[in-house]
């Protein structure tokens, strides 16, 4: 099958995913118990204040063309006004996203830094005590939850070192004193792009904790994957050939082993990135941190449906694209893999 | 010692050093949700309150503290005495942000458009007839009824002027403002920050010691806000969790300031349903809350026993007003009386959930309950879950109690006594579901003479509650009592009920 047959029959599948989700997500959010009129007008509304905001937020039609009428404009780019921020959804997600992005960047860019060659060792070095340190840092990172950490971590650099700020995205007066210049949304590009130094070392120092918190997932998949996939593919018989031939074992493992194993390694990679952007909903709230997730958990408390709506579909879109892409990049790299 | 080695450590300390220097007069307000919620003044009726009343202001400010009135936009104001005209003489010289000058017209025009666009909390202007302009700065209200209009123009909510010529609802909700206050929006990133600066021509000036700016920051995490008042980076929080105030306490670089509030924990029975539509069942349930149990282990001591169903500190609260007590012999009694000595009925009590303390008030009710041989059910629900439970069509098939806060919109008795317990052709918030006549009309005459005879008005709340307490249709537990935390260094802080989580940062310095 050519590439574009699969890619056109992917996307397709994957417009049926979206659907699926959107529909389920609308029903989900409508059954659970909730009055978004209410939350629309306030906790005092009088009745007429009430039946009002019936009317605007389309609540008196049926359920049926509630979902055709939302989707129709979401279609269009219209993605519906959040009950509770009272802004366009789209606005939104727009003004958050950048803060999620460059914090899950960072932390994906910790996890691969430190995790593949923790993992390349650990299988390398099997049964040996730099083993057993590899698979209870991949252990650890699993199974510590984020938002524990996230406080730990706080309190040891932030409270009492005194090393590294408590939270946010950066330090409000910082900014007040160097503007900044908004171009990406991404803080570190932007004062990277407009010279700022100042508030470039204030983000990065910002990034620190909440970073390192986050990649803790990542980071241990990583090192799980990376130790698992080697050690299978250095029992595999050219292995034991290239040995065999005298050559060296770095040669082994960084031109043979390596590069058959990481094929797994990158498809984990890419399904947490679009983990981790549901996964910052504990670590953005513990650090104040701007971003997408904490405006998912708050949407989710008060059942602000346009906005669930709204991240609902972009992590599915983000989910779906990520499979489709690192599908199609694995078998133009791996010519064994066909694609069907 | 490698050199290499001592360049890094260098790195590091340089990295953690960089970026502290001189603070600029800035103060820092942390608060645990989205600070801008409604843009419109007209609109105002949640969070914002809170940065509003630093950008806008009303014609005047009430202290229930002395229970007097404050001159803002407003220099005198006057009654007639059938307290069914207010005139206002306004201040002379006063600036919009927008540069536009204060003058009657515009008063009279943001109040009409706030009553018109009938959102939020406008129904309190609803006594108002007519505003006239008696001249540039003179304002007239003629109202339908008595009412106190003094304490509606100085309202936390619906009471702000603002710039006609700036009044566009789009204009607003971009993040714009048109407000007489001493501070102006500079930035706002929703979810993030709100910087507010200060607003030269303001007209109390500027001599003497003010920030220059404000930030107000949204930090949901309550032990990130309690880390970050005590490492300096905010100056403010308005609410943290006891256990994180407790364990503030001994900090000297913090204080904690507490205050009564104008809001209590209600319990309102289901007088529809039996078998709390009886009475003596209704006193024995009023007798086996363990009202100092519960301030003592879920509030720590911030609150005090409710004596009536008006809070403490507000006009209304009397000490004429009969208080029930924990006592579990009189509640056998009652319940002895009612035909039902050894208990044996189950009841539903739903509360929102999330709410700490209210889910360990019913916890604790819950014990004393069992005791006498009555199941409590707790249910904590999302609030709009918890209203539609209270307002099912069938009476049956609603909670047999509803515990939840009330407060005022406005500082007036007549909320916490018509909301809850006045006879409603629809429900709202009577989840008693109570109805009296006698009481109907008590309550009624009492807010007509609000606004003439305020001694006379006490006297029928006085009598109305007494009421209450007899038959029961519900229970105040406790009056809460507002912990703020905030940085020992800011002078000049006064918290004030009646605008709740207000800080008025004109009024505010820092002292080194």
């Amino acid at each position: 099958m050519g590439i574009y047959v699969y890619v056109t029959r992917r996307l397709f599948l994957s417009l049926i995913v979206l659907c699926g989700v959107s529909i389920l997500t609308f029903l989900l959010t409508r059954v659970v118990p909730s009055r978004p009129e209410i939350l629309w007008v306030g906790p005092r509304a009088t009745a007429e204040q009430i039946a009002k905001a019936r009317e605007i937020l389309g609540l008196d039609k049926p359920l049926y063309q509630q979902y055709l009428m939302y989707i129709g404009a979401f279609v269009r780019g219209d993605w519906g006004i959040s009950i509770r921020t009272k802004q366009p959804v789209l606005r939104d997600i727009g003004s958050r996203l950048p803060a999620s992005l460059e914090l899950i960047l960072v932390s994906m860019f910790l996890a691969v830094l430190f995790g593949l060659p923790l993992g390349i060792l650990s299988a390398a070095k099997a049964g040996t005590v730099l083993d057993h340190l590899g698979r209870l840092v991949s252990v650890a990172g699993v199974a510590l939850p984020a938002f524990w950490l996230g406080m730990i971590l706080q309190l040891v650099f932030a409270k009492e070192l005194k090393l590294l700020p408590l939270a946010e995205r950066v330090d409000t007066i910082t900014l007040l004193l160097n503007p900044l210049k908004h171009i990406t949304g991404f803080y570190l590009i932007d004062s990277l792009l407009s010279g700022n130094f100042v508030v470039f070392i204030d983000a990065l120092k910002h990034l620190v904790l909440p970073a390192v918190t986050l990649s803790t997932y990542p980071l241990g998949l990583t090192v799980r994957m990376a130790r698992a996939t080697l050690l299978e593919v250095l029992g595999e018989d050219y292995i034991r050939t290239a040995r065999a031939y005298g050559l060296r074992e770095a040669k082994v493992l960084g031109k043979y082993a390596l590069k058959n194993a990481l094929g797994p390694v990158i498809t984990v990679l890419a399904l947490t990135f679009a983990y981790s952007l549901a996964a910052t909903f504990l670590v953005e709230s513990v650090f104040a941190w701007p971003g997408l997730g904490r405006y998912a958990s708050e949407a989710i408390m008060v059942v602000d449906y346009p906005a669930i709506m709204g991240i609902t579909m972009l992590v599915a879109f983000t989910y779906v694209a990520l499979n489709l892409v690192v599908d199609v990049m694995l078998a133009v790299l791996d010519p064994r893999i066909r694609l069907e | 010692m490698s050199r290499a080695f001592l360049l890094a450590l260098f790195g590091i300390v340089a990295f953690g050093l960089w970026g502290l220097g001189a603070q600029p007069n800035v103060a820092v307000y942390v608060y645990n949700s989205e600070v801008m919620i409604f843009w419109d003044p007209s609109d105002t009726y949640s969070n914002e309150i809170i940065a509003m009343n630093n950008m806008y202001e009303q014609l005047i400010r009430y202290d229930p503290l002395t229970d007097s009135f404050q001159p803002v936009l407003a220099e005198s104001y006057e009654k007639s005495a059938d307290g069914l005209t207010w005139t206002f003489y306004l201040r002379k010289g006063v600036k919009f942000h927008t540069g536009n000058e204060l003058t009657a017209e515009a008063v009279k025009f943001s109040i009409e458009r706030t009553i018109e666009r009938g959102m939020g909390a406008s129904y309190i202007w609803a006594p108002v007839e007519e505003i006239e302009v008696v001249d540039r700065y003179t304002v007239r209200f003629h109202l339908k009824y008595p009412a106190p209009l003094d304490l509606i123009a100085s309202g936390a909510y619906a009471a702000f002027v603002f710039d006609p010529e700036y009044s566009d609802h789009e204009w607003f909700a971009a993040g714009n403002d048109s407000g007489t206050g001493p501070y102006t929006v500079e930035a706002w990133k929703p979810g993030d920050y709100l910087i507010l600066k200060k607003f030269d021509d303001y007209w109390r000036g500027w001599e003497g010691k003010h920030f220059d700016k404000v930030i107000f920051k949204v930090v949901p995490e309550p032990s990130t806000r309690r880390l970050m008042l005590e490492a300096g980076t905010a100056d403010y929080t308005n609410m943290l969790p006891i256990t994180e105030i407790e364990a503030l306490k001994d900090n000297p670089e913090v204080e904690i300031v507490t205050t009564p509030s104008f809001q209590n924990l209600l319990a309102l029975f289901n007088t529809q349903k039996p078998p709390l539509d009886n009475v003596l069942v209704r006193r024995a349930l009023a007798y086996t809350i363990p009202y100092q149990d519960i301030i003592e282990g879920v509030r720590f001591g911030y609150a005090r026993q409710s004596r009536g169903v008006v809070p403490y500190g507000l006009w209304g609260y009397s000490d004429r007003v009969k208080q029930y007590t924990y006592s579990l012999e009189a509640a056998r009694f009652y319940l002895a009386q009612a035909g039902y000595p050894e208990g044996g009925f189950k009841l539903l009590l739903t509360h929102v959930a999330g709410d700490e303390d209210e889910r360990r008030v019913a916890e604790l009710w819950k014990s004393t309950l069992a005791e006498l041989g009555i199941e409590l059910e707790i249910r904590g629900m999302p609030w709009e879950a918890q209203v539609e439970l209270g307002q099912a069509p069938d009476p049956t098939k609603r909670q047999d109690i509803f515990l939840f806060y009330w407060w005022p919109d406005y500082p007036h008795p007549h909320s916490f006594l018509r909301e809850m317990f006045g006879t409603r052709d629809e429900i709202l918030f009577n989840f008693t579901y109570y109805s009296n006549p006698v009481f109907d009309e008590l309550i009624a005459r009492a807010e007509e003479l609000a606004g003439i005879d305020r001694t006379e008005a006490i006297n029928l709340y006085v009598e109305a509650q007494n009421i209450l307490m007899e038959e029961a249709p519900g229970v105040a537990i406790y009056d809460l009592k507002y912990a703020r935390a905030k940085r020992t260094s800011l002078k000049g802080y006064v918290d004030n009920p009646a605008y709740p989580h207000v800080v008025f940062w004109y009024e505010c310095w820092r002292e080194e």
